[in-house]
């Protein structure tokens, strides 16, 4: 191949892998979203969460992160849970902008918690079992990247079978769509938002997990990844699964690209950009409701 | 347990209530100064302590400290100015207290902060504010309330060309510095023959970034080398790929960094990620020399070059940097790099000034400070020495230096006949390591 | 003839208490820099009226319209950045430049809100963060401005004609507390007006509104462009009184963010709501950071977004609905009943959120 050709080839893959990333992200918060109609502006910390605890894992009992990937999912899925059951259920009849505003107190107060705990210092884990790159016809591609992307689609694919295929699925889909007639068929709303939240924080548990092979820690890790993730699962269509994993790699191949052929100052406003354009032509994003 | 009114109203009736009180009495009881003898000499100092640069606003905050220690203690070992004795000689053994502020990177928290400290907390100087466009309103609050502002990190150019009487800068500031790039380049290609002749320019995107880019650009020019790639790119992004795809096209003879922590560790790995491999990188100080680069990066940092002010093997010409440093490393943690090596000049320069004033009157202080004429041997620091250009308050004297990244370590490498280790370039390709 | 409908539009409805109650505290405000001579306190005070007043001038399409936007960074840059563009290129009058820079944020919000009205839900509140990011990155990159590097604001003479006050802070404290009294009596005249009826019955059920033939989109612009105009006379005022602009100060994220907490926070689609809110939230802010913050571990924060959890979790209608109690007129719902609850007045339908 021509190095032009290259370095564009090289620039694809690299926006697929970041998208991915993206995507694996998103996903959880669609979830969110698709259940309860809410937006949960805290999502991009509750990653940060994620990737705190495989780096404190592995600091302190040298567990590398693809081993403690169950425990941090684990661990974000109670969180999930938790904050669900001690702050959104209370919400639950509030006015829209006084939910996005506890979830937004709920940024603020993570961000500076780990601020506050474990210093504004950026961690990296040094020698993760899953490091080095591949190069496939000159392309080289960062297997670190490569397995979170594996795990972005596997997540993305377990979550949708989970939602679409499963009896409980059915009564999370079912509480989605109006939650009196389900709680008429026996289905108890207040476990499903609850199963939700896990669920979506879960997701991000495992991005967590595996960002944090090739992603600095630190406590503001959250904003970085926070914003985009809600552009994405709006313009996928909120609380659509399949939406918010196409979204992700849209915005991702966009913003690289973007970055390369227009200049990266103004990859970001590529990414807006775009975002209002389909948003506004479709306004239920790419894919609607699920 | 509450409900929900009485929990409301009682939040209600505590913020009106912290709001007044706070606004009616000073936050803190402080001794006032008497004539003499001094108890106290009160000083503020502003840095970012909480947020993206706070691992760099906790060196500072040590590097100032250290100096109040040396100051306040008995060091005669230490060819420092006042560390022989405890205190400040003139104004009877009186010691120094640093109030710190936080300015959270915002430059209207930044005057609110100088404001405060002058008017509440009653310094007779203020020490600040690394973020340049900080120290612009900072320092412009002190000139009002006619407080001399000493500024010992903050390096965009624009700082001393305001007319102001009370603004003082020991650090060169970055126009010198990327004449110093250039400098560096004539030397490389002139005692080693290694010859550069088109730059890459990638700089973030604040006051400091674009103004480094500005300076580099325009003396690229000056100078006669070719600019084949000018990336300004937005600071604290989640991603890179796009800019050294761009770096990787265009395949520069060196590539110029300025580039705060976060994104210089997240470039360096990028680097690694794509195997771009340029035949050096120049680096702008800041995130590059942050203890905290190499702490993450490790050995993925090794061979870049970076403008500083300040290194560890300077304790090859002056001993007593090493000293120092290990008292630094005792108390933070870490070694002292540009950022604290130039807070803490920054202190005693200050502290020097008010013993010769023999009083805390800002403006016997601040004429005292025009006076300043520290010899290079009594600082820490690799200048001739520290004085005071009477119009801009510009120390003249000040240059930067060259470090290379070698064995997960900083060491000069230019000027040559300061250098503790000789130049690695080109920089070995990633696959070489 | 004004006169007295001002009067009559500020006496209606005001009991003999609320009044007195008024009185005083206007008169605890108008004394305030005598009594408290010390900048630091004015300067509080300061932050508090110019935060207050960007709160009420969101509340107008984000409380009353019901139109949650997080990009009104947008125009308090626009604002600042227009007359100290004007001021320090070419001498302009700063209080001119105000008037222009409110000019160009209401043609700002009317280009921004055409398209972005369309949407509702979540999907008009992130186009609002993107149209804010990209108007932020725009003027980061834009040397003509200054760019990255800012804008200082030339430094003149300490006079009321030149915006500028060196030796005192007095000056900047009534200018801030006129220009809150403004945007006070323009919600109040909105809230009383038809435009406020339109903007209640749009942000109940659109669909029925539209169904009564009220044309939405219009009087959500109009809503829009006043919220735009107040805001960026905000702007022109933080650019006179810090002296020195960029990007980051004046066009953020967070500056949109905040400014939406603080209307939240007190209460949306009140009068009084913002003033609340803004009296608790800087005051808190600034505290914290003294008190706690120097120590460099930003605890101040933890608190304040601990705070913010909590007033959302145990008072969703912010702080003036608990003082206003459970004793809110009611306005017949426009469409239909549903089941009654106290906070539904504030409410939006759960129809505009799915898109």
């Amino acid at each position: 191949m021509t190095p032009q050709a290259l370095l564009l080839a090289q620039t694809v893959v690299s926006g697929l892998l970041v998208g991915l990333m993206f995507s694996l992200i998103a996903v959880g918060l669609a979830l969110i979203y698709g259940v309860m109609g809410l937006v949960n502006f805290a999502h991009g910390d509750l990653l940060m969460l994620s990737m705190y605890a495989a780096f404190w894992l592995h600091k302190l009992f040298s567990l590398d992160p693809l081993l403690s990937l169950p425990l941090c999912t684990l661990l974000l899925f109670l969180l999930g849970i938790t904050i669900y059951r001690l702050v959104v259920k209370r919400i639950l009849d509030a006015p829209k902008i006084s939910q996005i505003f506890a979830t937004f107190g709920l940024v603020v107060f993570f961000r500076n918690l780990a601020h506050f705990l474990w210093s504004p210092d950026y961690r990296l884990i040094r020698e993760p079992f899953l490091r080095g790159r591949l190069e496939v016809f000159g392309i080289y591609v960062s297997i670190p990247q490569l397995v979170a992307s594996i795990g972005a689609v596997v997540a993305s694919g377990f979550i949708y079978w989970f939602v679409m295929k499963t009896e409980i699925g059915r009564a999370l889909r079912a509480t989605a769509e109006d939650k009196e007639a389900a709680a008429l068929m026996g289905i108890n709303s207040d476990r499903m938002y609850a199963l939700a939240w896990g669920m979506g924080a879960a997701c991000v548990g495992v991005a967590g997990a595996l960002l944090s092979n090739f992603y600095f820690v630190f406590p503001e890790v959250g904003a970085i990844f926070g914003l985009t993730a809600l552009m994405i699962v709006v313009l996928g269509g909120l609380g659509s699964i399949p939406g918010a994993f196409t979204a992700g790699i849209i915005v991702g191949l966009v913003q690289v690209l973007g970055g390369y052929f227009i200049a990266p100052a103004f990859k970001m406003v590529v990414v807006f950009l775009i975002y209002l354009v389909i948003v506004i032509l479709r306004p239920q994003g790419l894919f609607g409701k699920w | 347990m509450f409900d929900r009114r009485t929990f409301a109203s009682l939040l209600l009736a505590l913020a009106l209530v912290a709001g007044l009180t706070g606004a009616c009495k000073p936050p803190a009881p402080t001794p006032t100064p008497a004539p003499t003898p001094v108890p106290e000499v009160v000083i503020g100092a502003i840095y970012p302590l909480s947020g993206a640069l706070a691992p760099t606003g906790e060196v500072l905050k040590g590097g100032v400290e250290l100096a109040v220690e040396i100051i306040n203690g008995k060091y005669p070992d230490l060819n420092l100015p006042l560390a022989a004795e405890e205190g400040l000689p003139n104004l009877g053994g009186a010691k120094i207290k640093v109030i710190f502020g936080d300015h959270e990177a915002s430059p209207e928290k930044g005057m609110s902060e100088a404001e405060r400290l002058i008017t509440e907390e009653k310094v007779v100087a203020l020490l600040g504010c690394y973020n340049s466009s900080v120290t612009a309103t900072a320092s412009e609050a002190a000139e009002r309330h006619k407080i001399p502002f000493v500024n010992a990190s903050s390096t965009s150019p624009i700082l001393h060309t305001r007319g102001f009487k009370y603004f003082f800068r020991t650090t060169p500031h970055d126009r010198t510095f990327a004449e110093n790039f250039f400098d560096f380049l004539k030397d490389l290609k002139e005692k080693k023959g290694i010859e550069v002749k088109t730059l890459a320019i990638v700089y973030e995107d604040t006051l400091w970034g674009a103004d480094v880019g500005k300076a580099e650009k325009e003396l690229a020019e000056k100078y006669g080398y070719e600019v084949v790639a000018d990336i300004p790119y937005e600071h604290e992004t989640a991603e890179v790929t796009s800019e050294v795809m761009k770096l990787k096209a265009a395949n520069a003879d060196a590539v110029m960094m300025a580039s705060y922590i976060s994104d210089a560790i997240l470039y360096q790995r990028t680097f690694k990620e794509l195997d771009f491999n340029p035949p050096g990188i120049l680096a702008m100080d800041a995130g590059h020399i942050d203890p905290s680069f190499l702490g993450t990066v490790g050995a993925d940092g090794n061979y870049i070059l970076s403008r500083e002010v300040w290194a560890l093997d300077l304790a090859v010409k002056k001993p007593m940097v090493e000293t120092v440093n290990d008292m630094f490393k005792e108390r933070v943690g870490k070694d002292m790099d540009g950022s604290s090596a130039r807070a803490f000049t920054g202190m005693l320069v200050l502290a020097d000034a008010i013993n010769r004033a023999g009083s805390t009157d800002p403006e016997a202080i601040r004429k005292a400070l025009r006076e300043t004429d520290i010899p290079g041997d009594m600082i820490i620091m690799p200048w001739e020495g520290v004085k005071f250009d009477p119009e801009t308050g510009q120390n003249p004297l000040g240059r930067g230096i060259i470090v290379q990244v070698q064995d997960e370590k900083y060491y000069t490498v230019w000027p040559f006949d300061l250098a503790s280790r000789d130049i690695i370039w080109p920089m070995p390709t990633w696959a070489e390591r | 003839m004004v006169s007295e409908k001002i009067k009559h539009l500020a006496l209606q409805r005001i009991p003999w208490s609320a009044a007195i109650i008024l009185a005083a505290v206007g008169l605890l405000l108008l004394t305030f820099p005598f009594l408290f001579t010390r900048p630091f306190p004015q300067h509080l005070m300061i932050m508090i009226f110019l935060f207050a007043m960007l709160g009420q001038a969101w509340n107008i399409v984000g409380g009353y319209a019901g139109q949650v936007s997080l990009g009104h960074a947008v125009f308090f840059g626009m604002g600042a950045y227009t007359s100290t563009v004007l001021v320090s290129r070419w001498g302009v009058n700063p209080w001119l430049g105000m008037l222009v820079g409110a000019v160009v944020a209401v043609a700002a919000s009317i280009i921004i809100g055409y398209p972005c009205f369309k949407l509702t839900g979540p999907y008009f509140v992130i186009a609002t963060i993107a149209a804010g990011e990209i108007v932020q990155i725009l003027f980061i990159n834009w040397e003509w401005v200054g760019g990255a590097r800012g804008l200082f604001v030339p430094l003149l003479e300490e006079s009321l004609p030149n915006f500028q006050f060196h030796s005192t802070k007095v000056p900047y404290y009534y200018i801030a507390l006129a220009m809150l009294v403004l945007s006070i009596l323009v919600v109040r005249w909105i809230e009383r007006s038809r435009l406020g009826y339109y903007l209640r019955a749009i942000k109940e059920d659109i669909d029925a509104a539209r169904g009564l033939g009220i044309d939405a989109t219009k009087y959500k612009l109009i809503a829009m462009a006043i919220s735009a105009l107040l805001t960026a006379l905000g702007g022109t005022f933080y650019a006179q009184y810090v002296l020195y602009i960029d990007p980051a100060s004046v066009l953020p994220l967070s500056l949109s963010i905040q400014v939406c907490l603080i209307a939240i926070l007190g209460g949306v689609a009140t009068l009084w709501g913002p003033l609340i809110g803004a009296l608790i939230l800087i005051p808190m802010a600034e505290f914290t950071r003294v008190y706690l913050g120097g120590g460099g571990r930003a605890l101040h924060l933890v608190v304040y977004g601990a705070l913010v959890v909590l007033v959302a979790v145990f008072q969703p209608g912010g702080l003036m609905a608990l003082v206003k109690g459970l004793k809110l007129p009611r306005l017949a719902p426009i469409g239909g009943e549903s089941k009654p609850s106290p906070s539904r007045i504030y409410e939006s339908t759960d129809h505009e959120t799915r898109g």
